[in-house]
């Protein structure tokens, strides 16, 4: 009997592993041999990337008209792509890493998963604020973290820096999203590097003493809950007030209208920005292809399309910001390298933990 | 699993923080978390199960399958869409505010709390309790509860005396699953701003980059997960119920009239409105705003993407429950029962975790077998299993296992020894015997195996986010790229279209399921 039951499990086994090979020997078909046979002929490179947007699918689409060579993605959230770059080594079929974060492109170099480019063509075209030192990474677009208000009970003048949040005038009057949130974590990072950690875990402190609610819900939540009543000032991205006063619901529109943009800090420090950008992997085998990809994300054309349809500020000085962008003005950003966000980072979670800013 | 190798690690400097800011809260939020939802799930879950199964009334013959399609929808689309009715632009108030000039102090529609967290898990997880449950009852409870009859219990006194008790082991078994997604969940806590232990191992992971602590975190979620397996064991007891006779008859049900026939109609509509029928037509409004802006030819290949791995992937789940089933079924002993708990493992670790512990292993792998690759194609790339499709299969099988095979292995307990004893007595060999007798007497319990397998695998998303190869979507990865972009309407048509094929999948088995029963 007992040498029967093993024989039963062992050809269930034998059917289980069957059945596997089968599926590999499939997928192995269709994605391998076309990778196989295409690899000669056709040229490719490898993105891992957290920007999920349409525009950049179909920015990506139009690199692949234009040079003929094909644009394979990964999308995910960023720490687990740069994780993912870290365990897959020197064999990574990855080129090239974006993300949605100075900091993170930080921790991606620190890991050793980037190389230097040298290209003119980026120098010229990205200032040398938003790259890195080393040219290990480039921002391709970039969004203001500005505060948003009531216009029916907020007077802009009253409104100045960051800091003046902080203020027992606004007290139960501040919505802002959750800490965990890595907008937050680098607007509390350029804090660290602009005031000291002192100040700003005391900023920190103040502003969750002047919540209006616990933080939950993502940037356009916080825009609603203020036309909604539930606070008069939200700290957000420009560009979802852009998305919301394109928004296929009209009552989102509704909201867009009804609040202002601020740019905070524009007689101190400068407002704090976040940015999208763009490395090079340390073992990129496409390297060529991927210069030339960065190059082209870089470009005027390129950058047109990221300003216009994703209402970000474009990188290139050459383009302009879109009408609707334009239109809150010009604004001065905060002068620090970006790769001090991911510096502080962790050190900015921390101050979050300590403060309770859930 | 090479990860949990780190627990025993000396705790860092980051540890010591953890435990002195944030810990408490995790603690609290996730306990207060289980506790409700499987509460409540219990209530709703049992009672309609007793219900459908036990009474006749309007509708009955809908609402028996309509109660499980909540589960077609993904907790956390569940929260955005509740969300959506509920917040200032929502339908709700738009129309309070537009049409009856009413406006209405938002904490009375604030569904971004605790509270709303539980009524969503509730809402969007009870099926599991549902289906256990009633498929428990249907098939087994005849005469105990003829009995109770018999002698003389009022409805309510047969509830409470008879079907609770002995469908203890059911309840239990579906709470369980609940309680492990709750546990696991990611999205709606993370929406809601609620910080559990899954927000803090992301938290200190990615956020904090330190893998130690996250590791210790959830080794302590683990833990907890052990220990509520080991109390379903117990509160299981010893107590077996298999078929009192060979006779199995499905029950007569009794004829609700008049108002308690539209009361118990009404109920199940009730349930039904708030787990299915609101968030769908919800996330048609939606569809119907963005649809050509999205609806495209790309969309049929995320739908033939996801129908396929999902099948093929809950098949494999599928027989490997069988055998490990079946396995421990026959030889009862320690290595059995230890068998028997790794497959739930899988499922009570957060899905990141899970997937960069695959890709580790899978790398690994590709090392190893490097030299056969060679053999094959000399110019092959190092990385072929882990850029490939198979290492998300292999990451849902350690993840969806325990459904499947909690599902089976029901089936088999329900049906007892005897008729597999019976059978090798007669002179049938195992093979036989599983595929003459036990094989057809524990196919429903197969057959809802796969289809919750299937449906969870319709809707996954860290797993497939993370391991998924080149140019791979599916129907949710696209939706949460969209959701996570603060996109809802613009996700509303890959859920929609998710939760149609779940629909589809779960009423033709089920129709199935209930021609075999006659």
């Amino acid at each position: 009997m007992k040498k029967r039951s093993i024989l039963i499990s062992l050809s269930l086994v034998l059917i289980f592993s069957l059945l596997t090979l089968a599926g590999c020997s499939s997928t192995q078909e269709t994605s391998g041999a076309t990778e196989k046979t295409e690899e000669s002929k056709e040229q490719a490179v490898n993105l891992y990337t957290n920007r999920h947007y349409d525009t950049d699918e179909q920015l990506l689409q139009l690199f692949t008209e234009e040079t003929g060579i094909k644009v394979n993605v990964v999308k995910g959230d960023s720490d687990e792509l740069i994780e993912r770059l870290a365990r897959e080594g020197k064999d990574t079929e990855a080129d090239l890493l974006i993300t949605a974060d100075a900091g993170r492109l930080h921790r991606a170099k620190e890991k050793d998963l980037l190389q230097s480019v040298a290209s003119e063509e980026l120098l010229e075209n990205i200032p040398e604020n938003l790259r890195d030192e080393d040219n290990q990474w480039f921002c391709l677009t970039v969004r203001g973290r500005v505060v948003v208000y009531a216009k029916d009970r907020v007077n802009p003048s009253d409104l100045s820096t960051y800091e003046d949040l902080t203020n027992s005038k606004w007290q139960g009057k501040i919505l802002v999203r959750s800490s965990s949130n890595l907008y937050n974590q680098s607007l509390l990072a350029s804090f660290i590097e602009i005031n000291g950690e002192e100040k700003a875990k005391e900023w920190a402190k103040g502003l969750v003493g002047n919540m209006a609610r616990e933080p939950k819900g993502n940037d356009r939540a916080q825009a609603t809950a203020v036309v909604a009543g539930e606070g008069d000032l939200a700290i957000m991205n420009t560009y979802y007030v852009g998305k919301m006063l394109n928004s296929s619901n009209p009552e989102e529109v509704k909201v867009a209208e009804n609040v202002g943009v601020f740019f905070p800090n524009q007689d101190t420090t400068g407002t704090h920005i976040n940015v999208s950008g763009i490395g090079l992997t340390k073992h990129a085998k496409n390297k060529e292809n991927a210069i030339k990809l960065i190059e082209f994300l870089s470009s005027e054309k390129a950058q047109k399309q990221f300003a216009q349809a994703n209402y970000e500020y474009p990188v290139n000085p050459k383009n302009e910001p879109s009408e609707l962008l334009k239109s809150w003005g010009e604004f001065k950003t905060q002068n620090i390298n970006l790769s001090k966000l991911g510096e502080n980072n962790k050190k900015a979670v921390e101050i979050f933990n300590e403060v309770g800013w859930k | 699993m090479n990860i949990f190798i780190n627990f025993f690690n000396e705790p860092n400097e980051n540890w010591f923080h953890i435990k002195k800011y944030l810990l408490k809260d995790y603690v609290v939020n996730s306990t207060i978390l289980i506790v409700f939802t499987g509460l409540f799930t219990t209530m709703l879950g049992t009672s309609l199960a007793w219900i459908v199964s036990i009474y006749d009334f309007p509708m009955k013959r809908f609402f028996k399958w309509g109660l499980v399609l909540s589960l077609a929808i993904p907790a956390y689309i569940g929260a955005y869409t509740y969300n959506g009715l509920l917040n200032y632009t929502g339908v709700i108030q738009t129309f309070l505010r537009n049409y009856l000039d009413i406006y209405v102090n938002q904490k009375y529609f604030n569904v971004m709390s605790m509270k709303g967290a539980i009524f969503v898990f509730t809402m969007f997880l009870f099926p599991y309790v549902y289906i256990i449950t009633r498929s428990f009852l249907e098939k087994q409870s005849s005469s105990l509860i003829e009995s109770g009859r018999v002698l003389g219990r009022n409805s309510l006194g047969i509830f409470i005396h008879v079907v609770v008790p002995i469908s203890r082991a059911a309840i239990i078994g579906g709470v369980s699953l609940v309680i492990l997604e709750v546990l696991n969940d990611y999205g709606v806590v993370k929406y809601f701003g609620i910080p559990t232990f899954s927000t803090a191992i992301f938290k200190t992971w990615f956020a904090m980059g330190d893998i130690d602590s996250a590791v210790k975190l959830s080794s302590i979620l683990m833990f907890l997960v052990f220990g509520i397996l080991i109390l379903e064991k117990f509160l299981r007891g010893r107590k077996k119920f298999s078929y009192t006779t060979a006779k199995v008859r499905p029950l007569t049900c009794i004829q609700l009239k008049g108002i308690k026939g539209i009361l118990a109609c009404s109920y199940c509509f009730l349930v039904f409105s708030l787990s299915f029928l609101i968030p769908t037509l919800q996330l048609t409004h939606w569809t119907i705003m963005t649809y050509k802006k999205i609806l495209d030819m790309k969309f049929l290949g995320l739908m033939m993407n996801s129908l396929w791995i999902a099948l093929f992937s809950s098949v494999l789940i599928v027989i490997i429950g069988i055998v490990i089933a079946n396995y421990c079924r026959v030889h009862e002993g320690i290595i059995s029962k230890v068998y028997s708990k790794m497959t739930v493992v899988g499922y009570s670790i957060p899905g990141a975790v899970i997937a960069i512990g695959v890709i580790v292993f899978f790398i690994n792998l590709d090392h190893k077998l490097y030299w056969i690759y060679k053999i094959i194609n000399p110019n092959t790339s190092k990385l072929l299993l882990s850029t490939s499709i198979i290492m998300l299969i292999f990451a849902y099988i350690i993840r969806f296992l325990a459904i499947g095979y909690n599902s089976i292995e029901s089936g088999f307990e329900k049906v007892g020894k005897r008729f597999f004893e019976a059978s090798r007595t007669l002179g049938m060999n195992m093979t036989q015997t599983f595929f003459k007798v036990d094989f057809q007497m524990i196919k429903p319990a197969i057959l809802s195996a796969f289809v919750l397998v299937f449906v969870d695998i319709l809707k996954e998303l860290p797993l497939t986010l993370i391991l998924r190869p080149f140019n791979f979507n599916t129907l949710a990865t696209k939706s949460f790229e969209y959701a996570n972009d603060e996109m809802i309407h613009e996700a509303a048509i890959s859920s929609l279209i998710i939760i149609i094929i779940s629909v589809v999948s779960i009423y033709f088995f089920y129709k199935v399921g209930d021609k075999e029963e006659v």
